[in-house]
């Protein structure tokens, strides 16, 4: 997939992340079938496809949460290996699951920075999984993901994940992804559980990423949520790509028909 | 007024439910319930019924059952705890006691060679981990569920002990292996110990209320706070002017304290801690955030093994001989697992702690204890015991949706 810098509107920067020929394979199922993907730093790429297009196998991929069967991967197009999440992480990759992957039974602190937890400092003499957790550290930082995001109903950072509601933990892991250290952010279907207010302020914060030279993927069924947000929209079906349109070079209606049926053979809009 | 008063009473308790101790308390509702009925309710009872009887005669209470019962529990405490390691991550280990029994017998066998005693006690400990981590590698690797590997430990590691004791039973004489259980700290050592734990419990607590006011986080109520400091310094205090005023501290007790201390902070106050907790929750998760499930695994079950060995140790200490009978054969099993559940330990992972562990053990060991002194049959036993398991996990059960719905 050829990237022209010919369209008007934002300009089109080089792709931070790149993809192509990946393909994964779950025992018989073929999940993706060589697709490419790419994403430019401040811009946000839409995926879009029908339920089990690949959509979310795609993003697993590329966090490090599914090892690709083939494929490679580039970032600033020096190519990098993707296998586990540590890869990812490393690599500045950060995504809200779509099942958010949240622990119930920890709280809202303790899952904000789940898998890298601060330490006190001093304690060198032991193993870093065995020097002592610095709670405190670890609820400042959890109450100021929280603040940022604006999620007022959520009282306190040591309540439990278990007992919140569905868009509480929703903005949760979007405050974990958010607050990493990250210039890649992907979140799929985040505002699924979301009321009207919240859906707006996930849509802010992925305006803000952009605007902060995050490069952002944004997976959702709302073609209204897609049309305002993405820079362009990639859309999956079956696990190969259809195409990629920018988003002032479309319409729901093309995407829709895209997804649901492909395009006719010959016709072309890839930018 | 009143009535204000009665809601923020109430509000407190909840508080109070939520911080730390709060998990405490079925369990220690249960331990009271125990010791009520056979320390108070039982020796009245017999004191009516009996017109022969001078005086009410508190048998159960006395600080020399009270000690007996701190020493009948430690091996089902040092299990359980292990278990409660394993049980967070929801798995089980079914082969604590029968590891525990193979290490003893080992530890038996090499004493009876001439080899040192404290050199067998760290063998025996290095042999409980390999137990332990090759079950957790057939768990962890090869994906076998935990109940079956250590269904099938439980049977070949009973076996295994069979064949070190070919006669089923060894005695150990030996002084420093005694000495765990004979040792008794000085009394006043005894009171410095405790005065020492309550201090720095203290201190830590007002230390971290501090930082949190420093760093503008939400405070604990100070009742809670208080509450926690005080409780903890009753019960240490309660147990040594106990065990004091009839021998003293058993060394036994200390090391065992020492051993929960460590393995507490390990499992609440590290990463690696914390991992366990994420696996149990959310095994799913804890992989896509980068942790190494199958690792954790299998320390977890390591760590199991280290404990039964040092259950080993302490029962061979504590009965001067080893036999089948005692470990791999007999009730240690069930009762350890019994004593982490009654803790309030979820058998399906990621809620849990040691000390509950060791309050479980202290249920287990009191009903056993005040059946034997009310002279109940071994059948009455296993069914007070089974009974006393389910009203544990009800009660957990009904607090814990009380405190969810809240
Ligand atoms: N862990 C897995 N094991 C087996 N098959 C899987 C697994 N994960 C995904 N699949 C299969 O891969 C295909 C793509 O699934 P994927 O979750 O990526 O779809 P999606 O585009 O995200 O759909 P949705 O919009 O419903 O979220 C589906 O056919 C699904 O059954
Ligand atoms: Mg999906």
């Amino acid at each position: 997939m050829s990237f022209k810098n010919t369209t008007v509107g934002h300009p089109a920067p080089p792709p931070h992340l790149r993809v192509s020929g990946i393909h994964k394979r779950f025992g018989g199922v073929h999940a993706l079938r060589g697709v490419d993907f790419e994403v430019a730093r401040g811009e946000v790429m839409a995926l879009v496809g029908d339920n089990g297009a690949g959509k979310s196998t795609l993003m697993k991929v590329l966090a490090g949460a599914h090892a690709a069967n083939e494929g490679q991967f580039f970032i600033d197009e020096a190519p990098v290996n993707v296998t586990t999440p540590n890869d990812a992480n490393g690599l500045g990759i950060q995504i809200v699951y779509q099942d958010l992957a949240l622990c119930e039974n920890l709280d809202v602190a303790a899952n904000l920075s789940l898998g890298a937890e601060p330490v006190k400092s001093g304690w060198r003499f032991l193993p870093h999984l065995l020097r002592p957790l610095d709670d405190l550290e670890m609820e400042v930082k959890a109450k100021n993901a929280i603040d940022r995001l604006q999620v007022k109903t959520l009282q306190s950072v040591r309540a439990k994940v278990g007992g919140l509601s569905g868009g509480q933990r929703q903005a949760i892991a979007i405050a974990r992804a958010v607050g990493a250290d990250c210039s890649v952010v992907m979140l799929d279907e985040p505002t699924a559980a979301l009321g009207v207010a919240q859906t707006r302020q996930v849509l802010d914060v992925v305006k803000r990423l952009r605007d902060t030279g995050h490069a952002v993927i944004y997976i959702s069924h709302n073609m209204r949520d897609i049309f305002e947000v993405a820079d362009r929209i990639c859309v999956l079906r079956h696990g190969g790509n259809v195409a990629t349109w920018r988003t002032e070079n479309t319409t729901p209606d093309e995407i829709v028909v895209a997804m649901t049926r492909g395009l006719d053979a010959g016709a072309n809009n890839v930018v | 007024m009143s009535s204000d008063l009665k809601l923020t009473f109430i509000d407190r308790l909840r508080i109070l439910r939520e911080t730390r101790f709060g998990a405490f308390v079925p369990v220690l509702l249960a331990l009271a319930a125990i010791w009520t009925y056979f320390g108070i309710a039982v020796p009245i009872w017999d004191y009516w019924g009996d017109s022969d009887a001078e005086s009410i005669r508190f048998i159960f209470l006395s600080s020399r059952n009270i000690y007996n019962l701190f020493m009948q529990s430690a091996v089902i405490a040092t299990l359980a705890v292990g278990i409660t390691v394993v049980l967070l991550l929801g798995d089980i280990d079914l082969s604590a006691a029968a590891t525990a029994g193979v290490c003893a017998a080992l530890l038996g066998v090499l004493v009876l060679a001439g080899v040192p005693a404290w050199i067998a006690c760290l063998i025996v400990m290095g042999v409980g981990i390999v137990m332990g981590a090759a079950q957790g590698v057939l768990v962890a690797y090869v994906g076998i569920p935990s109940f079956v590997v250590t269904l099938a430990g439980l049977l070949g590691f009973q076996g295994l002990m069979q064949k070190i004791l070919p006669t089923g039973n060894l005695n150990v004489g030996d002084p420093f292996i005694r000495g765990f259980a004979r040792v008794l700290l000085p009394e006043t050592a005894g009171w410095a110990l405790a005065t020492a734990c309550v201090l720095i419990f203290a201190v830590l607590n007002l230390r971290k209320q501090g930082q949190r006011r420093q760093k503008g986080l939400e405070l604990e109520s100070s009742v809670a706070v208080w509450g926690q400091v005080t409780f903890f310094g009753v019960l240490m205090f309660a147990t040594v002017a106990t065990l004091n005023s009839y021998r003293s501290v058993p060394l036994l007790v200390v090391l065992l304290m020492a051993i929960t201390t460590l393995v507490g902070w390990v499992t609440t106050s590290t990463p690696y801690g914390r991992s366990i907790f994420a696996v149990g929750g959310n095994q799913e998760s804890a992989r896509r955030v980068g942790m190494n499930v199958k690792r954790i695994r299998v320390s977890a079950f390591a760590i199991v093994g280290l404990m039964a060995a040092i259950g080993g140790i302490f029962g061979a200490s504590r009965f001067g001989s080893v036999s089948y009978t005692a470990f791999a054969g007999g009730s240690l099993l069930l009762e350890s697992i019994g004593a982490a559940v009654i803790g309030g330990t979820s058998l399906f992972g990621g809620r849990g702690s040691v000390w509950n562990a060791i309050l479980g053990a202290l249920v287990i060991g009191s009903l056993g204890n005040g059946l034997d002194l009310s002279g109940a049959s071994a059948a009455d036993k296993l069914m007070f015991s089974g009974a006393i398991l389910l009203l544990a996990v009800a009660i957990d059960a009904v607090s814990r949706s009380g405190s969810t719905s809240s």
